[in-house]
């Protein structure tokens, strides 16, 4: 289907950006990689009046860790994060969710921005980003604040970032020692599907072998945003990593998951409950190895 | 409202009206008259319209004409060296990777994106780099043979 009609504007900055934006007001809209709004305007479900196209901005396409922190530009494409040997060493759970994305041609325009700001259930960057602890940097024209990504999606396509304000900048402090995490997803094939079901586990040790001082699990496709499983995370906080514990952490996302069943992939609500539990023990379990390193 | 853009395709340049909401792969293919590229779904799902935009391969369906203004393009039209066939393509026709060919512009672009950046890709990094090329009718093993023949 043909795309409906719109003016096209490629601002050489942010602040350029942020203008039009406020300019433009509410029909207006962003256009990053293009993998998510170009179904959207074919479909007509985003008609937007004026399209700002920016991934040629160069200020959003740094991915910097000079200060200890990751700061990945939000046009940095999921290619570079896939690629990115620091991503892989210390934050692989967000490399191992970059790769679960579409295909290899996907990944190189699809960016980490538009993963997020497109706010859907089953994407597969935010249960890593979520367990990593992220933080959004938002700009408008008069402003710039920096929200937690826990507290930035509100509901499926649904953010608390306002019309005229742009996603610039993703932040992740580096993981403390003994610490790790996972992420698996669950789709039909490979490449180019919609997954079932994502979850991504993080936890912290109080030293080699010690107690767990730090845990978080995410999950997604299980209700209309991402969710923090806090009854499963403080089950595990204090507590000796053990294979029956992470059961138990296991039971208690499957019983906080309140998916529905979906017709496309013909998952049931059953179904996915049961394999909740499932990639909540084995993530935890890729979690723990990474947090006892390399000599476990 | 049109706008007029320049862009390399092939090494040859080109400056060309298009419209806000028209996709690369319509400009290439009717503006440009190189039907080679494909239009299959248009949703980025099938990789029929593969083209390298600035050495990367992209979906051409995913992508707006007007951001290709002042980029390079290579489409399956540019594959092709002054001696003739590039070595991929003559592997692609020796090992019966082509069908109906409806993929294979798309399919022979991948294959020439992940031999550009290594020219001795393992089979495990052909499958990744052509998993955005979907074919209906070869079944996928006489690609990665062709891929593999040439690379090493
Ligand atoms: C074939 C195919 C397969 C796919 N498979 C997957 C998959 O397996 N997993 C997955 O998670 N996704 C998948 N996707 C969806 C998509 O590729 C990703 O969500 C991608 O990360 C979106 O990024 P983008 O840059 O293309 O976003 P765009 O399409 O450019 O933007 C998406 C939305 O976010 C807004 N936006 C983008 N950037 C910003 C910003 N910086 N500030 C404010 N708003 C912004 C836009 O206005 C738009 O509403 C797939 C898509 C296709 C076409
Ligand atoms: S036509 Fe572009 S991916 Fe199918
Ligand atoms: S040869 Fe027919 S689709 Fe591949």
């Amino acid at each position: 289907m043909s795309l409906p009609e719109f003016d096209f504007h490629a601002p050489g900055s942010v602040d350029e950006a942020c203008r039009m934006l406020a300019e433009y007001g509410p029909k207006a809209k962003i256009f990053a990689g293009g993998t998510d709004l170009m179904l959207d305007m074919r479909r007509r479900r985003i008609l937007p009046e004026n399209v700002i196209s920016i991934p040629g901005i160069e200020e959003l396409k740094t991915l910097d860790l000079s200060s200890g922190m990751l700061k990945i530009g939000s046009c940095v494409t999921i290619a570079r994060i896939v690629k990115s040997k620091e991503v892989a060493g210390k934050w692989g759970a967000l490399c191992a969710g970059g790769k679960a994305l579409g295909s290899c041609l996907v990944r190189n325009l699809a960016t980490v921005g538009g993963n997020i700001a497109s706010a859907r259930p089953a994407a597969d960057l935010p249960p890593p980003l979520m367990v990593y602890g992220a933080s959004l940097v938002l700009k408008k024209t008069s402003a710039e604040r920096v929200v937690s990504i826990d507290h930035f999606f509100t509901g499926t396509g649904a953010t608390v970032m306002a019309p005229d304000e742009i996603l610039t900048e993703i932040r992740l402090s580096e993981p403390p020692p003994h610490s790790g995490a996972g992420y698996l997803n669950l789709g039909i094939r490979n490449a180019c599907d919609i997954n079932i079901l994502n979850v991504a586990s993080y936890v912290a040790l109080d030293g080699p072998g010690g107690a767990i001082k730090d845990a978080r699990i995410v999950m997604g496709c299980v209700a209309p945003t991402h969710v923090r499983v806090l009854s499963a995370e403080n089950l595990l906080l204090g507590e000796k990593p053990s294979e029956a514990l992470f059961e138990r952490a296991g039971e208690a996302a499957m019983n906080a998951a309140t998916p529905r069943g979906s017709a496309y992939s013909r998952a049931s609500a059953e179904y996915k409950k049961d394999m909740v539990k499932e990639l909540t023990v084995r993530t935890l379990g890729m979690a723990l190895r990474e947090a006892l390193g390399p000599a476990s | 409202m049109k706008k007029l853009i320049r862009v390399t395709v092939n090494d040859v340049r080109y400056e060309v009206a298009v419209k806000p909401n028209q996709t690369l792969v319509d400009m290439i293919r009717y503006d440009l008259g190189l039907t080679g590229t494909k239009n299959g779904c248009g949703e980025g799902d099938c990789g029929a319209c593969t083209v390298i935009l600035d050495g990367t391969p992209v979906n051409s369906c995913l992508v707006l004409a007007m951001q290709a203004d002042g980029r390079t393009i290579t489409t399956i039209e540019g594959v092709e060296g002054e001696k003739g066939l590039h070595p991929l393509q003559k592997a692609f026709i020796e090992k019966g990777a082509v069908q109906c060919g409806f993929c294979t512009p798309g399919m022979v672009l991948s294959a020439k994106s992940v031999l550009d950046e290594n020219p001795a890709p393992s089979e495990e990094e052909i499958r990744e780099g052509i998993s955005g090329n979907l074919c209906r009718c070869t079944g996928y093993l006489q690609i990665i043979d062709a891929v593999k023949s040439v690379g090493k």
